[in-house]
This record gives structure tokens, C-alpha cells and sequence, in this order.
């Protein structure tokens, strides 16, 4: 009995060394990833960032309209861009040496994140995208807004440029499918909410001041607008 | 009657044998109700003040619908020869109507400038064939000094209410003439004439297909013509009145954004020759400057223009920052407290952000259109002061108000070059 479990014991011990022996040279791999990952990161970031700032990029951002610096504390879209190149390849790094683990669940999980980088790519430029577009769509409602003499032109101009962005969001949670549905029923319920909004704003609540722009509309224009400047 | 059919740009080789002296130029569309008049005026005016030389007119009409060219030929016709250059406005010209409402207007007046060239002419005038108060003597005082005294160009100078033309008499023409050196009064009319060594140039100019030269050849001419070695007359034609549409009202922003693009356009493309430039001369006078029908009355409220600028103060600090220097918008901070009474903006302050607005829009720091449309409320700033100032005066007393206004623009220009040649000071 005693020899018994005593050999179930030295099994068990085996089992645990060759194990061990076998998840080892994987650990050291994912080591030896992670850290490779962790100095080209670093790398990366340098060079992102040498190089952007050589091209100005940050001048060059605002002037197309790119919010980036924004987003970020420091204020610099160029850091912005190299810091997410650093995690894009840190985490590449993390996903990869998940896979040398041997281990079934890691293994699955990295794989399907894998798969999921082209969307989550296209989401985000999507809502960039949306983001420049906003930003220069309130822009140009809020000048022409003030030339056209609109004292809420800056509502208006917000107005635009929430719409945008709601509209851009939606389509970017609708690439990465997350909450598909929900999304949909919310972003129609919200949109469809503020038309109905506005509609009743504009026919109960604000409809002496609508008559009064359209009579301002169907007047003749002022005499400034028939004054001829050139 | 010789035409040319669809072109722009061809004429038969039955006209081009013919050498002329003076070739008369009619841009139109849709002036049907103006036409007669003008087309009886011009030819009474080369009956009268050229009789012993040949002439041609040539009716460069952009699509009208109505019967602006039959109406030009049967009353020309028996009496003048008429070269035809039709052009059809394209897709893009129809888009935004252009300030001076002729769409593809550089297309059409390279075609009169070719037409004239291939009729070898001395002298080509240029009118726009809306105007309902041509007389026979302007054909005389714009084609007189380029025959009889070799003049190159002789631009117009209309009589105008103090008020109208603004744009114009504000930024137009003191930007013009600090950068060019040349006094030219209205330097973008329509209406022109020129020799044919200018003629040549002209058409050897590379503007015509440049972006925006459907609504800024007239300017880009203008500045052509003072960039070369050319001789410059000014001739006072009495008032001009055009005859518009009610349709075709084009809004402040848009012409505040057509006119002064292209001029800033103009800036960047001639930055050697106006950064050599120092000071300006004046230009010969022709015409009769007292003389022509009144100009007509026009009432203007400063307040609600101070209203205008005080709302886009408000509102459009934040985009003016990127153009404007802190100085300048401390400065329009000042402003925003003054009553109307007091209301003056500096012709110093109103010259620098200018100047700052050509940088800008050279820079990019904002859409291009962005950067012009937000000009609309310093402009209304501008025309308020300018309106407080003159409101009751004489003729003299408004032309001294604006010799002093180019007199700053021209004591800004250092500005202008410094920040021009090192952009990174644009926000200093």
C-alpha cells in the first residue's frame, strides 16, 4: 500500500518536473518576446517620434483638421501617434508570446484578438475620420452662422458637430460589432429622439421666432446685403 | 457678321485678315434689357471720336437664355462688324455665381483678347455689357490715351457713393497699391482698355486656367498689367450702374471670399516682384471726374455693422487666433466696448490683420474658405468705422480719408514681408 502510493507520488512528481520541463523553454520564449517587443516598442516610439517631428507634424494635424492633440494630455498629436505605435507593437509582442505558452485558452484568445485588429483598426479610423469632418462641419456652420447675424451660432455649430461624431460612433461600435443591435435601437432612438425634439421645439415652443426668420427670410434683404462692396 | 460658333478662342480667317485699329469687346449674360443701349452708345462713340478708324466689336456672351445676341446683332447689324466668341458656362461655373455675375468670365474674355490679337488691333476695350450707363465718351477716354498716347492700360475710376464699394476702397485697393507701387483706384473693374503689347502679355500670362481665375482675372489683370513694364492711365468715367437681377444677389461672405482670395491668391503668386516694391506713384487722369449722373443715395445703419462684429468677436475669436496675432486681437477686444459714437479701428491695426489674413491664408492654418469668410466681421468692423468717419462729408474729404488708409497699408508692408519671409512669427 505504502509502495503504492508511494510510486502514484514519484508519477505524479514526474509529471509535474516534465511539466515544468516542457512549459519552460515556452516561458522563456514568451520572456524573450515580450522583452524583444518591449525594446523594438521603444524603438519605434524614438523614430515615430523624431520622424513626425521633423515633418511638424503636429502644425500639419491642425491644419487638416485632425483633433488629435486633443486627445491627449501632453497635447501633441506626434506623441499621440508614437505612444500608440508603441502599444500597437507591445501588445503584438504580448499576443505572440501568448501563442509559445503552449497553453490551449491563451493560445485561442490571441488568435481571435488577431483577428479582431483589422476591424478594431478600421473603427478607429472611422472616428477619426468623423472627428476631422465634425470639427471642420462646425467650423463652417459656426462662421456662416455669425455672418448671417444667428446669435446661437455657436449651438448650432455644437449641434453639427455632436451629430457627426454620434454618427461616426455608431458606425465605428457597428464595424467592431459590439452591441450591434443595441447600438442601432439606441442611435435611432437618440437621433429619431432629438428630430422629434426639434420638431416640437420649432412648432410649439419656438414658433413665433421661426415666423420671424422666415418674414426676416421673405423681406428684402438689408441694406448692407444690397450695398455693393466691390 | 462673322461668328465663330462654339469657341472661345477662333476666329474665322476671314476676320483675322482684316487689320483693325479698335476692337470693342462686349462680355455679357443675360443683359438683354441693356444690350441696345450700350451697343448704340459704342457705336455712336466710334462714329464720333474715331471716325477715321476701323473698328470690330466682339460679343463674347457666357450661354444667355434670353436674346442678349440677337438683340447685338440687329443693332449692329448694317452698321458694325460683330465677331461672336460664345462660350458655354461649364457645370462648375454654374455652381457659384461669381461676384461681377458672369460665369466663365476668364474664358470669354480670352477669347475677346485672342479675337483681337488675330485682328491684329491697337487697342482693345472691354466692357461689360450690363452697365445701363455707357455714354459714347467713355469709348473715347478709355481708347483715347492708348491710341493717340501709347498707354498700355487705362482702368476705370467710377464715381461712387462713399459707402458703396467698399471692399474695395477698404482692402482692395490699399493692399494693391502697397504691394504694387501703382495707384490704381478700382484695379478690379471689369471694364478695361489695352494696348496691343499688353494684349500679348496677357495672353502669354499663365492665369487663365489657374484656380479662381473665373472670378479674379479682372484683379489678376490689373496686377499683370502694373507687374510688367507697361504704361498706366486712369480714366474717370462718371457713375456705373449694373444692371442685375434680383436672382442674383451673391451674399457678403461669398464676395468678401472671391474678391479678397483673389487677391491673397495674386500675393502668393508675385511675391518677387511686390516684395521689391517701395512706395507707389500716382497714374495719368483722363475723363471727366465731375462730371456723370449723381450716384445714388445709400443708407447704411454703423450700428447694426458694429452689432455684426461684436457677435463674431464673440464667436470667432478663437478661429482669428490662429491667424491673428495676441496684439491685434487685444486690440479688437478694445473695440468690442466702444460705442458706436467712438467706434474707430485703427488703419494701422486694420492693415496688419490683413496682412495677417494674406499669411494665413497662404499657411493654410485654416480651410482657405474658413480663413476668408471669417474676415466678413472685421470687415463690417471696418466699414463701420470708415462710415462713422465720412458719414456727411464731401467727395475730397472721403478721398483724404483713404489716401490715409493706403498711406498705413504702405507703412505695414515691412510687416508683411518680415512675416512673410519667416512664417513661424505668424502668431507674434
Amino acid at each position: 500500500m505504502v509502495e503504492e502510493i508511494r510510486r502514484a507520488l514519484g508519477l505524479a512528481g514526474t509529471r509535474i518536473v516534465d511539466a515544468i520541463a516542457n512549459f519552460l523553454p515556452g516561458l522563456l520564449a514568451f520572456l524573450l518576446i515580450l522583452i524583444a517587443a518591449l525594446i523594438v516598442a521603444a524603438i519605434v516610439r524614438y523614430a515615430v517620434l523624431r520622424a513626425l517631428n521633423g515633418l511638424n507634424f503636429d502644425r500639419r494635424a491642425e491644419l487638416f483638421g485632425a483633433p488629435l492633440a486633443e486627445w491627449t494630455p501632453s497635447g501633441s498629436a506626434s506623441k499621440l501617434v508614437a505612444s500608440a505605435a508603441y502599444w500597437a507593437i507591445l501588445l503584438t509582442g504580448l499576443l505572440l508570446g501568448l501563442t509559445t505558452l503552449d497553453a490551449a485558452l491563451p493560445t485561442q484568445f490571441a488568435t481571435s484578438v488577431l483577428q479582431y485588429v483589422p476591424h478594431l483598426v478600421a473603427a478607429l479610423a472611422i472616428l477619426l475620420l468623423g472627428a476631422i469632418i465634425a470639427r471642420f462641419l462646425a467650423r463652417a456652420v459656426l462662421i456662416e452662422a455669425v455672418n448671417m447675424g444667428i446669435q446661437s451660432a455657436r449651438l448650432l455649430s455644437l449641434a453639427v458637430k455632436w451629430m457627426v461624431l454620434i454618427v461616426a460612433a455608431a458606425m465605428a461600435l457597428d464595424h467592431i460589432s459590439i452591441g450591434r443591435t443595441a447600438m442601432l435601437l439606441a442611435f435611432g432612438i437618440v437621433f429619431g429622439g432629438i428630430v422629434l425634439a426639434t420638431a416640437l421645439a420649432v412648432g410649439l415652443g419656438a414658433k413665433d421666432a421661426v415666423s420671424r426668420a422666415l418674414e426676416r427670410q421673405m423681406r428684402q434683404p438689408s441694406d448692407e446685403d444690397k450695398l455693393d462692396h466691390v | 457678321m462673322v461668328s465663330t460658333g462654339s469657341s472661345s478662342s477662333v476666329v474665322t480667317s476671314e476676320a483675322a485678315s482684316a487689320q483693325v485699329d479698335i476692337v470693342v469687346g462686349l462680355t455679357s449674360c443675360n443683359h438683354a434689357s441693356t444690350v441696345d443701349a450700350m451697343t448704340a452708345a459704342l457705336h455712336d462713340g466710334v462714329v464720333r471720336h474715331f471716325a477715321d478708324a476701323s473698328s470690330r466689336f466682339v460679343l463674347a456672351d457666357c450661354g444667355s437664355s434670353d436674346d442678349t445676341v440677337a438683340r447685338v446683332r440687329a443693332s449692329l447689324g448694317g452698321v458694325a462688324e460683330v465677331v461672336e466668341v460664345a462660350s458655354t458656362p461649364t457645370t462648375t461655373d454654374l455652381l457659384e455665381l461669381p461676384y461681377h455675375r458672369i460665369p466663365g468670365k476668364a474664358r470669354v474674355l480670352r477669347g475677346i483678347l485672342t479675337a483681337a490679337k488675330s485682328l491684329g488691333a491697337r487697342a482693345c476695350i472691354v466692357l461689360d455689357a450690363g452697365i445701363d450707363t455707357v455714354t459714347p465718351e467713355w469709348l473715347q477716354w478709355l481708347t483715347g490715351p492708348v491710341l493717340a498716347h501709347d498707354f498700355d492700360l487705362v482702368a476705370p475710376f467710377y464715381r461712387r457713393h462713399p459707402y458703396e464699394g467698399a471692399l474695395t476702397k477698404g482692402i482692395v485697393y490699399p493692399t494693391f497699391r502697397a504691394l504694387y507701387g501703382v495707384r490704381l483706384r478700382q484695379p478690379a473693374a471689369g471694364e478695361f482698355a489695352c494696348s496691343s503689347r499688353l494684349l500679348d502679355r496677357f495672353l502669354d500670362e499663365d492665369l487663365w486656367d489657374r484656380d479662381g481665375s473665373q472670378v479674379g482675372i479682372d484683379l489678376w489683370l490689373a496686377s499683370a498689367a502694373v507687374s510688367g513694364d507697361f504704361r498706366i492711365g486712369e480714366a474717370s468715367l462718371g457713375v456705373r450702374n449694373h444692371h442685375a437681377h434680383a436672382d442674383e444677389t451673391v451674399d457678403l461672405g461669398t464676395t468678401v471670399t472671391q474678391v479678397v482670395g483673389a487677391l491673397f491668391a495674386d500675393l502668393e503668386n508675385r511675391v518677387e516682384r511686390w516684395q521689391r516694391v517701395r512706395g507707389s506713384v500716382s497714374v495719368q487722369q483722363f475723363g471727366d471726374s465731375a462730371g456723370g449722373a449723381a450716384h445714388q443715395s445709400v443708407s447704411i445703419d454703423p450700428e447694426r455693422l458694429i452689432e455684426s462684429y461684436r457677435l463674431g468677436y464673440q464667436e470667432l475669436r478663437d478661429i482669428w487666433t490662429s491667424v491673428l496675432p495676441p496684439r491685434s486681437i487685444l486690440d479688437l477686444r478694445h473695440l468690442m466696448d466702444k460705442p458706436a459714437s467712438s467706434f474707430r479701428l485703427d488703419d494701422g491695426l486694420w492693415a496688419r490683420i490683413i496682412y495677417d489674413f494674406a499669411l494665413g491664408y497662404r499657411l493654410r492654418v485654416l480651410a482657405r474658405e474658413h480663413i476668408l469668410r471669417s474676415l466678413v466681421p472685421l470687415y463690417l468692423a471696418w466699414l463701420a468705422s470708415f462710415i462713422i468717419e465720412v458719414r456727411d462729408r464731401g467727395d475730397d474729404a472721403v478721398e483724404q480719408r483713404l489716401e490715409r488708409l493706403c498711406a498705413a497699408f504702405e507703412a505695414q508692408k515691412p510687416y508683411l514681408i518680415s512675416k512673410w519671409r519667416w512664417p513661424e512669427r505668424l502668431r507674434t
